[in-house]
C-alpha cells in the first residue's frame, strides 16, 4: 500500500459505519476516486464485513438449551436469591 | 421486533420479576438465550464453553436483577456480563497474553495488493456444502482473531452494538473499540482471502 493511501485506509471502517464527518469523509471520497487499490480495499473489506454477518448463525443443539433451562431451575428452586 | 418494543418487553419483564413473577426470569431466558450461546460460542469455540458462559451470564443477572436500576438496556448488560464471563474463562485457562494486530505486517509494500478473494455467501439452500465450508473458513478466522479483537468484532460486526454501546460494555474508550474493530477486519480479510487463494494455488 502507498504511504500516500495510509491514511486513509486507517479511517475506512470508520467510513464504512458512517461514522465520519462529512468533511473528513469528502476526502476519502476524492482519494478513492483517483486510487483503484484503495477502492478495492474498501470493497473487500466491505464483503467481508458482510459475510462474516452472513455466516454468523449458529446452530445450538436443542439439549444446550434444556441443560441451561435445567440449570436455571435448580437456581430458582434453590435459597440463593 | 424492533429495538423499542423489544426494550419494552424487558422492561415489563423487569418489573414482573420485581413483583415476584419467577416466570419473568424464564422469559428473559427464552429471549436471549440463543444470542448469549452464540455469543460464547463464537468468543470460545466450544459448545461447552459457550454454555458456561450462559450459565453464569444468566445466573449472574438474576442475582442482581432486583436491583438492576434499568440506566442500561437489558441486552447491553447481560452481553457486558457475558463479556466479563469469557474474559474470566480465558484467564483461567492461562492463555497467552493477547498479540497486538499491527497493521503494518497485514498491509505491506507500496505496489498493488494483487486483490483480495473474498467469496459471497450463497443463500441457496442447495448449496449447503460449500456454504458449510465457508462458515468453517470464517469461524476459524474469527477464532484466530487475538481475544481482546475477537470481543470487539463479535459485539460491534456480529451483535451490532453501536461503538458507544461495544465501548461501554467492555469498559474501553470508543476510540480503542474503533481501532480494535478496524484491525480485526483487516486480519480478517486477509485471513479468509489468503485461505481461497491458497486453495487456487493448490
Amino acid at each position: 500500500m502507498k504511504a500516500s493511501c495510509r491514511k486513509y485506509f486507517q479511517r475506512i471502517s470508520e467510513y464504512l459505519d458512517g461514522e465520519l464527518d462529512v468533511d473528513i469523509c469528502e476526502k476519502i471520497e476524492a482519494h478513492l476516486d483517483r486510487c483503484p487499490e484503495c477502492r478495492e480495499c474498501l470493497d473487500s473489506l466491505r464483503r467481508t464485513i458482510e459475510l462474516c454477518k452472513k455466516a454468523a448463525a449458529e446452530e445450538i443443539p436443542a439439549e444446550a438449551s434444556q441443560r441451561l433451562h435445567m440449570k436455571i431451575k435448580e437456581f430458582l428452586g434453590s435459597d440463593s436469591m | 421486533m424492533n429495538d423499542t418494543a423489544s426494550d419494552t418487553t424487558d422492561h415489563q419483564l423487569i418489573a414482573a420479576f420485581k413483583a415476584g413473577s419467577m416466570e419473568a426470569l424464564e422469559r428473559i431466558v427464552k429471549r436471549y438465550e440463543k444470542r448469549i450461546l452464540t455469543f460464547g460460542l463464537k468468543m470460545c469455540g466450544r459448545l461447552q464453553d459457550a454454555e458456561d458462559i450462559a450459565q453464569e451470564t444468566f445466573l449472574s443477572a438474576f442475582r442482581y436483577l432486583e436491583s438492576f436500576r434499568e440506566e442500561t438496556k437489558l441486552r447491553n448488560w447481560l452481553f457486558k456480563i457475558a463479556a466479563n464471563a469469557c474474559i474470566r474463562k480465558r484467564r483461567k485457562k492461562k492463555c497467552e497474553p493477547d498479540q497486538e494486530i499491527a497493521l503494518d505486517s497485514l498491509v505491506q509494500g507500496d505496489g498493488p495488493s494483487g486483490g483480495y478473494e473474498i467469496p459471497d455467501w450463497s443463500d441457496d439452500p442447495s448449496d449447503r456444502l460449500l456454504r458449510a465450508e465457508l462458515k468453517e473458513t470464517i469461524d476459524a478466522a474469527i477464532q484466530a482473531l487475538p481475544h481482546k479483537y475477537r470481543l470487539v468484532f463479535n459485539l460491534r460486526d456480529i451483535e451490532g452494538f453501536s461503538t458507544q454501546e461495544t465501548a461501554e460494555i467492555l469498559r474501553i474508550s470508543a476510540q480503542s473499540v474503533k481501532t480494535r474493530l478496524h484491525r480485526a477486519r483487516v486480519f480478517l480479510r486477509e485471513k479468509i482471502s489468503s485461505h481461497y487463494k491458497e486453495g487456487e494455488n493448490r
